[in-house]
């Protein structure tokens, strides 16, 4: 195998056939290599919850990351591509640019015996968001989140001062075995925390105004249906009781009383965006 | 009980069930270690195989499962290469399989060559006059990276990738992905068609012996594209199976029906391939051999239905596969890729098996082989082995990314 050993004579052939072979195990070891070396930066510089995130998003079957414009019906199928950010969308602007003016929405849309208060955003992962005067906004989680978890054990709030990146872990919620990791609405600074039996969790100054990935107005009814389908669908699939999904009727509250623990918890992770 | 540990959004049965599906599969792989430890323990001798009969059961076997196996590598260069990105629901199991394949088909080899100890022989010093020994290092290379292609499968478990640096490090590999994907295309082209190399030195089996083209025998090509051709096939076959098993949809119709009509396509080319070689090797190679085609079919059990039977087994896959109404019923589908898979079966059969029982010499006789169990027996084994890979990645890992869209019903199967 090597030029030194005894009866190993070297000819054009020889030549070709280590030399492919060499060739080969240095792109295996190259690219093995390359890739720890790329995982090592990562690590280094705190990436690995955006990798999680997308990880954790492509996890998601299509059907679970519908495009904003299809649930608005804007659009008839298309899920997302852009990691629910988008601001990086190309086709976004000229959706919005299609749109009709829309008729002023009321202060709170109420559907599924649950409230959404209208003059907040809402991402995805069931926080929402509140501009306030001084071009902070304050987080907090949603009806169907509170809902849904309950009254937390406990509750892991990041400190003052500390970044927080979109779609990072903005906060953790312990309840019984769950520890659960909510999504970062926005990137940017933490102000203030709020208290566990509070409205609101976090007072953050967001590293940019532009607040485009966040659902509004007449967007929030249209998602919290879909958003119900999806809960009926990750209760089959965890073999729950999703007959407690029947519409208006629903009351979310009473799923976790009714769920196995290993069910509920695999209901927040899926309701969260963490699988 | 280990419900944490299989992927979100999937169900399967329990553990109870799931120990009763793997027991009798343990307990053949225990029957077959054994068998394999009394070959390496006491030697050959523990076979039916002699020094005439030198090809047996493994061999035949080790041809047939490394083209079958193809479907790993052709999969991967289909998708990562050629973009068909509805194989993305295929490529997981397509790799566990690869990966059962050629861990297979090298343990069963590390047996019939005896000595694993001195295996790294086979690298410090090759023999750079055989064949075999580049079989063994393109085998060996594309056993290391479907190891590696299988590394990302497995730290996407959901109690593995709550480990930072496993997430990262299966992010980083799968961004890497198409490096292996052609790495194991090259290398799996030219162990392919290595094994079919051999029958170009094979002079004294004139039955076997195929002439060259270029400075390859025939048989490196058609190596190349019956495994390219039954590879999807495979694939069809072992994901309709599973599904059947497990009761549930885990891909898309439409998806295998791709893989139906590429696998229909390559067999269309290898058959046209095949038949040229096939006259060429009746009407030249033969006579020049001094033989008559007559000959080779003169002994029983092997008669002339054995020649039709491999080119029918082709055929009639290839008819339904390329034939869309055909090919998206589900029934005709699956008796298509079952059918190319005896048929690559066959072809290795009659190169081995059938090559070594016809007489050559004028004082040769017809040979009879039969297994041993012992031979049997680690047969067994690897394919005890390879069902339990594939029961743990099903139920640990995501092997059909697509099973959590198309809604999995509870299940009572693995």
């Amino acid at each position: 195998m090597l030029p030194w050993n005894y009866g190993l004579h070297w000819t054009v052939g020889t030549a070709i056939f280590l030399g492919a072979f060499y060739t080969v195990l240095v792109v295996v070891a190259t690219t093995l290599i390359t890739a720890a070396w790329r995982s090592r930066r990562t690590l280094e510089t705190g990436a690995d919850e955006d990798v999680r995130w997308h990880s954790d998003f492509l996890d998601l079957p299509a059907r679970d990351r519908p495009c904003r414009h299809e649930l608005t019906g804007e659009v008839e199928h298309r899920p997302c591509p852009n990691g629910f950010d988008c601001r990086k969308c190309d086709t976004h602007q000229s959706f919005i640019d299609r749109r009709q003016p829309q008729v002023p929405w009321g202060k709170t849309c109420e559907g599924f015996g649950m409230t959404f208060p209208l003059d907040r955003l809402y991402h995805r992962g069931h926080t929402w968001v509140r501009r306030e005067r001084n071009g902070a906004v304050t987080i907090g989680l949603d009806d169907f989140g509170r809902r849904l978890l309950g009254k937390p054990d406990s509750l892991d709030l990041p400190g003052k001062g500390q970044r927080l990146r979109l779609h990072n872990t903005a906060w953790r919620m312990r309840k019984g075995s769950l520890d659960l990791r909510v999504v970062s609405p926005v990137a940017g600074i933490v102000l203030e925390t709020g208290r566990p039996d509070s409205e609101w969790y976090l007072k953050v100054m967001p590293e940019q105004p532009d607040l485009r990935h966040l659902l509004e107005g007449f967007e929030v009814q249209p998602w919290v249906a879909s958003e119900m389908e999806r809960l009926k669908r990750a209760l089959v699939t965890a073999g729950g009781p999703s007959h407690l999904v029947n519409g208006n009727g629903t009351d979310v509250a009473s799923i976790a009383a009714a769920c196995s623990p290993q069910c509920w918890e695999s209901v927040c992770s899926a309701m969260f965006l963490r699988p | 009980m280990d419900k944490r540990f299989i992927p979100a959004g999937i169900s399967r049965c329990s553990v109870g069930k799931f120990l009763l599906w793997l027991a009798p599969w343990a307990a053949m792989l225990a029957f077959g270690l054994y068998s394999a430890g009394l070959c390496l323990v006491k030697g050959l001798n523990q076979t039916h195989m002699n020094n005439r009969f030198a090809f047996g059961l493994w061999i035949f076997l080790d041809l047939t499962v490394i083209a079958l196996g193809a479907g790993a590598f052709f999969t991967g260069f289909l998708l990562y290469i050629l973009k068909l990105k509805e194989l993305r629901a295929v490529i997981n199991s397509a790799v566990v399989i690869g990966l059962m394949c050629y861990g297979g088909a090298m343990a069963v080899l590390g047996v019939d060559v005896g000595q694993p100890l001195r295996a790294w022989f086979t690298f410090w010093y090759p023999n750079v006059h055989s064949m075999l020994t580049e079989v063994t290092f393109c085998i060996s290379c594309y056993l290391t990276v479907l190891l590696i292609e299988y590394v990302p499968i497995v730290l996407k478990n959901r109690k593995l990738r709550q480990i930072p640096s496993f997430l990262v490090f299966e992010h980083e590999l799968h961004k890497l992905v198409y490096v292996f994907a052609g790495v194991g295309t090259f290398l799996s082209f030219f162990h392919q068609g290595s094994l079919g190399g051999l029958y170009g030195v094979l002079r004294g089996r004139p039955f076997a012996f195929r002439e060259e083209l270029g400075i390859w025998p025939t048989t490196f090509f058609l190596f190349i594209l019956s495994a390219a051709a039954v590879g999807p096939s495979f694939i069809v076959l072992t994901t309709w199976l599973v599904e059947k098993i497990s009761r549930k949809r885990l891909v898309k119709p439409a998806v295998l029906q791709s893989l139906g009509r590429i696998s229909g396509m390559l067999l269309a080319a290898y058959l046209l391939l095949k038949l040229v070689d096939t006259l060429v090797w009746l009407n030249r190679t033969t006579p020049r051999s001094g033989f008559l085609p007559a000959q080779y079919y003169a002994w029983e059990p092997f008669g002339l239905w054995i020649l039709f039977a491999e080119l029918a087994f082709f055929l009639l896959p290839m008819v339904i596969l390329l034939w869309p109404k055909l090919r998206a019923r589900t029934g005709w589908l699956i008796s298509a890729a079952g059918m190319a898979c005896c048929g690559v079966a066959v072809n290795r059969f009659v190169l081995t098996i059938q090559t070594l029982a016809l007489p050559t010499l004028s004082f040769d006789r017809f040979l009879q082989y039969l297994p041993s169990w012992q031979e049997t027996g680690t047969f067994l084994a690897v394919l005890a082995a390879g069902v339990l890979v594939y029961s743990f990645s099903f139920r640990y890992f995501v092997v059909f990314p697509e099973e959590r869209e198309l809604g999995a019903a509870p299940s009572a199967a693995p």
